[in-house]
């Protein structure tokens, strides 16, 4: 399949300064991704170990005190896009009708002083040449396609309920079609039910557009049932990449092992184990692999040195010394 | 209906309510004086012009009459309602007999007219140009309001006043200094200018301080309305920098700023007292303050109900507008 986009080497930093101090989080450090054309890639991790800030530096929206270290970001449609270095022109170019977002706490992204209706015409009128009755018409089409009442339109964010808000976000991302859509934990924070719900429509939409979807989330389990691939982010690093069938029977790192340990399942009523540990700061991360004061297989090397992320065949990628040496 | 019931009546009831006791205190505070007010104003008249005492007689029974000294108490304060009602507020003793309706009535135009004005120019003024250093806080020309804003806020009023009179009605003498208007009111373009030519010193040293107030209030709010989640997502989705100051921040800010507005509708007022008597400004403040000289205290009296009335008034305005700023207040 083609590639849409590519991160290369990408080092994304919080560089914050108090009281003359410097502070340098560094939340993405050195990530190379591979995003295919039409496939669902599920991003996960536990909190705090940059998905958002990953999602962020895939989007170019980069404000301090967040900075690009190093590294670059490209999309590829029609034409090349250097996402790190776009132009303002080129950003209003390509948002919403090429790449589009669907943020982390969707609660609070909608203007709670504008009906649906209008945050639906100031989006869709910034990229096409429509006005006020036309963006509605195609407003109403749209969530009328995916199963969303018409009257949602004529509501303030404060009067639809939590899972409707979260779908009313979704349709908003994606009513211009793009080819590329980058979710933010779409389902936290919302009831099972509703999850439920919410994943059916992110898979709908990504089915029947033909789009690609980029998936953050910490909930193992969405991904299981969404996602094609899988990247597994421990302390701003990338520790695992692989198909989802792969991460789930085959996971080779130690932590991606954790993370499905944990899992509840249904024919287990046992208490499942928690990683033990917590996870490192990230603006004094630990020397070599992250993950080695949690790691139960940790070696002598894994203290020094930084674990190269290895192809294991068949496009499983693995960064853990325990693999790789075995391989070697 | 429903909003009806659980906005509008319960904001009215408290609009009557403010009336009440403040027209409730006019009414008790010249009892609690040691002195009878009958005597004093007769005496403070005298002492203004010579008078028949046949004239002194029937003032003293209008004057009791209209202090409602006689009776109990109760019907005293049933006896002054009813005389507010009809908008009989006596005398004036500085101008006699000149009912002080029908100063207040001359008076009251000048105010308001200069107040409202004065009111939106400073608040639309303050919120866009506030909201504006606040969103881009980058651009020299937003800093250089800022800093400006920032030096003419703390300068008291009646300074700012007293520098704008002494430099523009002395020193250059563009302006009139005294009066509202020249010429005889009609609708008529030279005698419209006049009002707009008169009134532009007072209304511009309003202008400037509240302005100043409104803008340091806007900026402190945009700063924090650009942090919020639905400004950054209009900005990753590329919307235009005049939308999303418009129906993003300011429209935001709205409900706060109108807040303040009516929270400070009473201290706007007092301000005017001070404009129009450095202006010589025709309106009720300067009635107010030349009342205050002569001791007049039936014109006093008019002017504080009047007063009470109207930024209770103002005030419920404001409040009742809510609604239409911030949809979420009506399911509070
Ligand atoms: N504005 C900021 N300034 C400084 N540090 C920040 C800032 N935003 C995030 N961080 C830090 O960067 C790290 C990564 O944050 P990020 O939001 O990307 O994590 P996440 O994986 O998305 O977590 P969550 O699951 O909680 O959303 C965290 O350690 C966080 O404390
Ligand atoms: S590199 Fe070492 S410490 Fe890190 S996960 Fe592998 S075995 Fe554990
Ligand atoms: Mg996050």
């Amino acid at each position: 399949m083609a590639i849409i986009a590519e991160a290369k080497h990408l080092k994304a930093y919080y560089i914050t300064q108090s009281y003359g101090i410097e502070r340098t989080v560094k939340a993405v450090d050195d990530i190379s991704l591979e995003i295919k054309e039409k496939e669902i890639l599920g991003i996960a991790g536990e909190s705090g170990c940059g998905k958002s800030t990953l999602l962020k530096a895939l989007l170019g929206t980069i404000d301090p005190p967040l900075k690009i270290v190093d590294g670059t970001m490209q999309y590829e449609f029609e034409e090349s896009y250097n996402v790190l270095s776009m132009s303002k022109d080129e950003i209003k170019q390509i948002r919403w009708t090429k790449v589009s977002y669907i943020p982390q706490g969707s609660m609070h992204v909608l203007n709670p002083v504008r009906k649906i209706r209008d945050t639906f015409h100031d989006f869709i009128a910034t990229h096409q040449n429509l006005n006020k009755s036309e963006t509605t018409q195609l407003s109403q089409d749209y969530l009328q396609k995916l199963g969303l009442s018409g009257q949602v339109m004529n509501a303030y964010p404060h009067q639809l309920s939590g899972g409707m808000r979260q779908r009313a976000t979704i349709a908003l991302a994606t009513i211009l079609s793009p080819k590329l859509v980058f979710a933010d934990e779409p389902t936290t924070a919302l009831d099972v039910l509703v999850q439920r719900g919410v994943v059916q429509l992110l898979k709908e939409i990504q089915q029947r557009e033909g789009s690609t979807l980029v998936l953050v989330s910490h909930d193992m389990g969405v991904h299981a049932n969404l996602a094609d691939r899988i990247a597994i982010l421990y302390a701003g690093k990338l520790v695992e990449e692989a198909d989802t069938r792969s991460i789930f029977k085959n996971p080779l790192h130690p932590y991606t092992q954790y993370l499905i340990e944990s899992l509840p399942r249904l024919d287990d009523k046992t208490e499942r184990s928690s990683i033990p540990g917590r996870p490192p700061a990230l603006d004094n991360p630990p020397e070599g692999c992250r993950f080695h004061p949690r790691c139960p297989h940790a070696m002598d090397i894994c203290t020094k040195e930084v674990p190269p992320l290895v192809d294991m065949g068949g496009g499983h990628k693995t960064a853990c010394f325990l693999v790789s040496e075995e391989k070697t | 209906m429903n909003l009806l019931k659980s906005y509008f009546l319960p904001r009215l009831s408290q609009w009557l309510i403010t009336i009440l006791v403040g027209v409730t205190v006019t009414f008790i505070l010249p009892r609690l004086l040691p002195t009878d007010p009958v005597e004093r104003t007769l005496s403070t008249l005298s002492s203004l012009q010579t008078m028949d005492p046949r004239a002194v007689e029937s003032l003293k029974e209008a004057l009791e009459d209209l202090y409602g000294l006689g009776g109990s108490p109760f019907e005293q304060y049933i006896n002054y309602w009813k005389r507010l009602i009809r908008g009989d507020l006596g005398p004036s003793m500085s101008a006699f007999p000149t009912p002080v309706i029908e100063i207040i009535g001359a008076g009251l135009p000048w105010t308001v007219g200069l107040l409202i004005s004065t009111i939106f120019i400073s608040w639309i003024l303050g919120i866009i140009l506030g909201t504006l250093a606040g969103y881009l806080p980058k651009n020299l020309w937003c800093q250089i309001m800022d800093k400006i804003f920032i030096s003419i806020y703390p300068i008291p009023y009646y300074i700012l006043a007293l520098i704008l009179v002494m430099s523009f009605c002395y020193h250059f003498q563009v302006f009139p200094l005294v009066g509202g208007a020249s010429g005889k009111p009609e609708i008529s373009w030279s005698y419209l200018s006049s009002i707009l030519w008169h009134s532009f010193l007072p209304a511009t040293s309003l202008i400037v301080g509240s302005t100043a107030f409104r803008f340091i209030m806007a900026k402190a709010l945009t700063s924090t309305i650009i942090a919020s989640d639905y400004v950054h997502y209009a900005e990753t989705a590329g919307l235009s920098r005049w939308r999303i100051v418009l129906f993003y921040v300011i429209r935001n800010t709205l409900l706060p700023q109108a807040t303040d507005l009516g929270l400070s509708i009473g201290a706007i007022f007092s301000g005017t007292v001070i404009t129009e008597v450095v202006f010589s400004y025709p309106g009720i403040g300067y009635s107010l303050y030349m009342g205050l000289l002569q001791a007049d205290f039936n014109l006093i009296l008019g002017i504080t109900v009047f007063s009470i009335v109207g930024i209770a008034t103002a005030a419920l305005l404001v409040d009742l507008s809510y609604p239409l700023l911030d949809p979420r207040v009506r399911y509070k």
